[in-house]
């Protein structure tokens, strides 16, 4: 599949809505998680204490990073970790290459980070001599079909059980010839269990850094980070630095919020703190231990006013929750993350000129917000981008002319009347019962779906009215 | 050498420019760390209004009743009086998931001892489909969890590689809440006991990946059966 860039988002989104199924696909998996998670909630009363509590702790950490990013390498450091830094995901990915190369590493294994994704690791893994294998189901599937994720959480969602039938049988070395779902993980268990097994490299991203003790710790429902991390010799952590929470203690209650508003579950199956190499006696686990603290764009977020940012826990319900990417899915933004996050996040890891259409496309209703469980003022953050974005003159000619023109409509109350009383009369001429399938100037609309037809007045006509008619009754 | 610029000087460089450029940004404040650990203190206070409430107060009850509701993934539990009748509890296991009856049992002496006459308990789990016992180090009643970590007696695979699992916990290491562990790790950790690996599981290995069908038995167990010991 050919991977959408973020600066050709109005062509991405073309794409997506040309694409019939492509709406009922994302939907199949948002609208359970919608449901889920309002469900989750519904039986966690405390659960906007627990969201102020969240807020609090990311907002604390991030007050102090400098204290706890020193706090953490020093506990590191005493566990016995090899830390290293990134100002950016070029330099973070060379560092993992070259980690890997100096232990003549072929196979490395893999558990899913979108950290991973962001820094181009899996690009530059499929660049090199080594063999990439990717542990999750999703991303070994996405893997496999070669497609970029669709989704921080469900990667793999816009692939269907019939394109995951055809990718294991051409790529698995015993596959099933079975079409039920739970036959087709039996064969994707079948094929990674000996690869774990071998594995020179095991790799993972981290959910949270804790401070006190030097930990990364990973959140999975399939276990693969831990089958990833515990046999090869070396384990290598790649993660953003704004993953630092104090302490174990601060991590429970974002343990709390991140899988309920991620899958509507109480909590993932699987938590798992890892303390660096093994210890002399250990049964098991690796030998040698390296973590990489990765910037790329968080202290200039930091720096823009966009620490709010940085509380992003990475669940994905801000995607679920949102109009816009249940109608384009992940692929249209161009970028790892998608949806109203991704839409905050790709112009600070990539630049505002390349990712500016993305902070258009968003009807501030709100939504993200509401379920963010960190209470990530999004539409603001996308508000202040476009702000931004205006000023930096990054818009297309054509909409600064039109936006222009009509701010000048605007501040001339007479002139906006007349204008939109015209308008009315204009879209009067287009509309069939109440619905109109083309008009001059809309097929960015109409080209996919109908756009309703007006009320046969102004808001100011009906306004007037209403105000005559109360004042007259009354 | 080469002439190239090695990776430790980029690393050094760019935690030099880390630092520099969180020093610049306006929201860090160079305090006292006793302000800074004052203020993370606050934070947690706020715990106890911001966690859910239990099935029950007593923490045992609580882990079981959760168990039972089924809220907790693939997993039954049961309660034995003592340890000398997990062999037995065991069996009941293999015969209700019609198993042969072998398994590998943790090396551990005090469940290496009991009489597991008719039992195979040395069995090699990287083969796929087998049973796994261990005894884990705490059981944590808020999400159905039991708490293991690593060491010499504990190889981690032995949670994530069999088929069917057992775990057993000691009816005195049930805490109620995660927190609760999270002041007990705080502890093993001032004593620099820290071990490689802790791992809170919560049910078996699952994934909802394709159309969203949860299947279990992902990469590791598939089945989970977590007895409680009462007189530990």
């Amino acid at each position: 599949m050919q991977v959408n860039k973020p600066e050709n988002f109005n062509a991405n989104v073309k794409k997506a809505l040309a694409q019939t199924d492509l709406k009922m696909i994302i939907r199949r998996t948002t609208d359970k998680a919608d449901s889920k998670r309002a469900e989750a909630v519904a039986n966690f009363p405390e659960f906007e204490n627990a969201r102020t509590q969240g807020q609090k702790v990311k907002d604390h950490t991030i007050k102090y990073m400098d204290h706890y990013l020193a706090e953490f390498e020093k506990n590191a450091l005493a566990q016995g970790t090899i830390v290293h830094w990134a100002s950016t995901g070029e330099e973070a990915s060379k560092i993992v290459l070259d980690i890997c190369r100096q232990h003549k590493a072929k196979k490395v294994t893999r558990s899913k980070s979108m950290l991973g994704e962001e820094i181009g690791l899996t690009h530059a893994f499929d660049n090199s001599e080594m063999e990439r294998i990717e542990t999750d189901l999703a991303e070994h599937i996405i893997q496999l079909a070669g497609d970029p994720p669709s989704h921080i959480v469900w990667p793999a969602m816009h692939r269907s059980r019939e394109d995951v039938i055809k990718l294991f049988r051409q790529f698995h070395k015993d596959p099933t010839y079975s079409e039920e779902i739970v036959d087709l993980v039996g064969s994707a268990r079948r094929d990674l269990r000996t690869k774990f097994l071998t594995s020179d490299i095991g790799i993972s991203g981290s959910n949270f850094l804790l401070a006190d003790s030097g930990s990364s710790c990973t959140v999975t429902n399939e276990g693969n980070a831990e089958l990833t991390i515990t046999p090869p010799k070396v384990h290598i952590v790649t993660a953003g630095i704004e993953k630092l929470v104090p302490s174990m203690a601060h991590a429970v209650p974002l343990l709390r919020l991140l899988t309920r508003s991620a899958t509507g579950a109480e909590i993932t199956q699987y938590i798992t703190f890892h303390n660096g190499p093994k210890r002399p006696n250990d049964a098991d686990g690796p030998q040698e231990c390296h973590i990489v603290l990765v910037d790329n764009g968080r202290t200039k977020m930091l720096a823009d006013g966009m620490e709010e940012m940085l509380r992003c826990i990475r669940c994905g319900a801000c995607m679920n929750h949102c109009v816009v990417y249940k109608h384009i899915g992940g692929h249209a933004y161009g970028s790892v993350y998608p949806g109203p996050m991704g839409s905050v996040l790709t112009p600070h890891l990539n630049s505002l000129e390349v990712a500016n259409k993305q902070t258009h496309a968003c009807t501030m209703n709100g939504r993200c917000e509401e379920v963010c469980p960190v209470n990530i003022p999004l539409p603001k953050l996308l508000r202040s981008l476009r702000a931004q974005s205006w000023e930096k003159k990054f818009e297309p000619l054509t909409n600064r002319f039109f936006v222009q023109a009509f701010s000048q409509v605007a501040k001339r109350p007479k002139l906006f009347q007349f204008a939109s009383a015209c308008g009315v009369i204009f879209m009067k001429v287009f509309s069939r019962k109440g619905w109109i399938r083309f008009m001059p100037m809309t097929s960015g609309w109409t080209r996919n779906r109908d756009l309703i037809a007006p009320s046969s007045q102004t808001f100011m006509q009906q306004y007037k009215k209403m105000k005559k008619a109360k004042s007259g009754g009354g | 050498m080469s002439d190239k610029i090695s990776n430790k000087q980029i690393s050094d460089l760019s935690r030099a420019r880390i630092f520099k450029a969180i020093k610049a940004a306006a929201p860090t404040v160079t305090a006292d760390i006793s302000k800074i650990e004052a203020e993370a203190l606050e934070i947690l206070g706020m715990s106890e209004s911001a966690r859910p409430r239990l099935l029950s107060s007593d923490a045992t009850e609580a882990l079981m009743l959760r168990i039972e509701a089924g809220l907790v993934i693939g997993t039954t539990c049961e309660k034995i009086a003592t340890l000398d009748a997990l062999p037995a509890s065991v069996k009941q296991f293999f015969n209700k998931h019609s198993l042969p009856h072998a398994l590998k049992v943790q090396e551990l002496a005090h469940l290496q001892s009991l009489n597991w006459d008719g039992i195979t308990i040395d069995v090699d789990v990287k083969e796929d489909k087998t049973v796994g016992l261990c005894w884990a180090e705490y059981g944590v009643a808020e999400t159905g969890s039991f708490v293991v970590h690593s060491s010499a007696d504990m190889p981690i695979l032995l949670n994530f590689l069999p088929l069917y699992l057992v775990a057993v916990i000691a009816k005195s290491k049930v805490l109620h809440y995660m927190d609760d562990y999270a002041l007990i790790a705080n502890e093993i950790a001032k004593k620099a006991e820290t071990p490689r690996n802790m791992c809170l599981i919560s049910g078996v290995s699952g994934t909802t990946d394709i159309e969203g069908v949860l299947v279990q038995g992902a990469h590791g167990p598939e089945i989970l059966h977590i007895i409680i010991v009462e007189d530990r």
